[in-house]
């Protein structure tokens, strides 16, 4: 039952927006029916599986990566007091400027290739899990270091084995956050510069009036971000297992 | 200043397909001299914040005339959206394959290998395809790379080797201002029927209205007198906007000058048909459709 109740989610939303089509007669070079999506995207499946093929690798360095960076900085945070000091404002500042603006540069730098849309993937991504992260090592109870204490733990001990512990629901939430915008950052790239992938797929069906393979992009794009963020949260949750999901148990 | 009508002047808003530059030199000059007024229009122009945009909003209902790209409206056309062209704004192609000066690529045929950038518009790879293939090269012995606004950044920093979707009147004076001057392969020349590059399209339901007729007749006159008075015209131009007063601008008006239709509400009918059979050709159409249904002479006899 449980793998069927979003599926009938979806199926309602699909038919209402099929009916919304029928009933309203709008044109499909305005919205096409998710019947018309669905054609297209199984007449050009070779041509959007190319395409998904370039964005998911995008996507994947850029989690990859950009989580690795957020939590490293988090940890520097954590460990060093003038890095807080020196390193927190440039973070902030980051994350203020629009990935938009910037990325037309970011291209021009970095080559129309992977690495610029990895690196605007990163850009996006690393923030929010330097920040879950951080938060989470801040908010260690205070019974367990005052218990490492008395055990006469060194400062990486505590670290290492409470701190960094206790901390992992909060980058569970980083993590989730990141694997949902990751697509938006390898996009953007591609929308700015590429020779590949759905955005710029997306981009090309726009300007020829073929907005059912524009939208038989977004599903795949969708369907992406979904299986990505199904991922992670299945793979933290095996992770933390020993802080129960109370929320499940109240079933 | 013409003196005020007796009557309310009809209304008409009319989208550009860009920013404003030296292209809507007649549309511009018209506004400011009151040719439209003399016409008892009041129009208002509008610039978009995508290319793409503006025959939509037509096709919607959303404003009376847009200014778009004769190879975009065969597509759009095709794909069901109610246009007519029912005038030319420019009528020789201003897209241009563009390399740097000092590029080892001295024909087309030295491209293979090569990346080349384009902002997207949908029928960049046919007229690419036109070009290559008339020196032995097909699309796949070329790297397409989509660099959306930043043609001569692209160009010039390196990152592709020839750029297409540059117009030789903006972005090559442009250029050689930046000290990076550029040399152009003219798709008319290799291999591309001639087309209108910049036209005027209406929703096919009020074609027939007769302000259309007298918003051609204010933008032919507007022409006519910027080919009279081409310095008094710049100057009527740059005075719009402090921004538009400098010397790419300039250079890019006089480069300009010659290419706005002299006979705006002309059309001609071989070449729309023509270059409707290229893109059949190039598999961008499946058909090739009756002219009638989507370019028209408004002055013409029904």
């Amino acid at each position: 039952m449980n793998v069927l109740r979003p599926l009938v989610t979806a199926g309602g939303i699909l038919g209402l927006w099929q009916l919304g089509v029928w009933a309203s007669g709008v044109p499909p070079y305005m919205l096409p029916g998710p019947v018309a999506v669905a054609t297209v995207a199984w007449q050009r499946r070779d041509l959007l599986a190319v395409h998904a093929g370039t964005t998911l690798t995008e996507i994947v360095l850029g989690f990859g990566l950009g989580s690795l960076i957020g939590m490293l900085a988090a940890l520097l945070l954590v460990l060093s007091a003038p890095a807080r000091r020196w390193l927190m404002p440039v973070l902030v500042i980051s994350q203020a400027l629009p990935v938009f603006a910037l990325a037309p540069l970011l291209v021009l730098w970095l080559g129309y290739g992977l690495v610029s849309k990895v690196a605007m993937a990163i850009l996006i991504i690393f923030f929010p899990v330097t920040l879950a992260f951080f938060d989470g090592l801040r908010r260690t109870e205070t019974g367990w270091l005052e218990l490492a204490r008395v055990m006469d733990a060194g400062s990486l001990a505590v670290l290492w084995q409470v701190r960094v512990p206790a901390s992992l629901p909060a980058l569970a939430s980083g993590l989730r956050v990141a694997a949902a915008v990751a697509p938006i950052g390898a996009v953007v790239g591609e929308w700015v510069g590429s020779s590949g992938g759905l955005g710029f797929l997306m981009l090309q069906a726009n300007a020829r009036m073929q907005v059912d393979v524009m939208f038989a992009a977004l599903v795949v794009l969708a369907a992406m971000a979904v299986g990505l963020w199904w991922l992670v949260d299945r793979t933290m949750a095996r992770l933390v297992r020993w802080q129960p999901d109370t929320y499940e148990n109240n079933r | 200043m013409a003196a005020l009508p007796a009557r309310a002047a009809d209304k008409l808003t009319v989208l550009l397909d860009w920013y404003v530059n030296p292209d809507h030199g007649p549309l511009v000059v018209a506004k400011e001299k009151g040719f439209f007024a003399a016409e008892d229009l009041e129009v208002e122009l509008i610039a978009p914040s995508d290319p793409n945009d503006p025959p939509k909003l037509v096709a919607a209902g959303q404003a009376d005339i847009a200014v778009s790209y004769q190879p975009q409206l065969h597509l759009q056309v095709a794909a069901g959206l109610p246009l007519v062209r029912i005038g030319t704004l420019v009528d020789t192609p201003l897209n241009t394959l563009l390399v740097l000066e000092d590029s080892p690529v001295q024909s087309i045929a030295d491209l293979k290998g090569r990346k080349v950038g384009f902002s997207v518009a949908g029928v960049e790879d046919a007229l690419l395809g036109a070009m290559l293939a008339k020196h032995g090269l097909g699309l796949d012995d070329v790297e397409l790379v989509n660099v959306n606004f930043s043609l001569s950044p692209s160009l010039i920093s390196g990152q592709v080797d020839a750029v297409i979707g540059a117009y030789r009147n903006v972005e090559m004076p442009q250029m050689a201002l930046l000290g990076h001057p550029g040399r152009g392969f003219y798709p008319e020349e290799e291999g591309v029927p001639a087309y209108d590059e910049l036209i005027y399209v209406a929703h096919a339901d009020g074609q027939a209205r007769p302000e259309l007729s007298r918003f051609l007749h204010a933008v032919e006159a507007a022409t006519h007198w910027i080919l009279n008075h081409p310095e008094e015209a710049w100057d009527v131009f740059r005075s719009t906007d402090p921004a538009l007063d400098d010397e790419a601008n300039q250079k890019a008006w006089q480069a300009t000058l010659t290419r706005f239709a002299h006979s705006p509400a002309a059309l001609d009918h071989g070449r729309y048909r023509d270059f409707a059979a290229f893109l059949k050709e190039r598999g961008l159409l499946d058909e090739v459709p009756a002219l009638d249904g989507y370019a028209v002479d408004p002055n013409a006899d029904q």
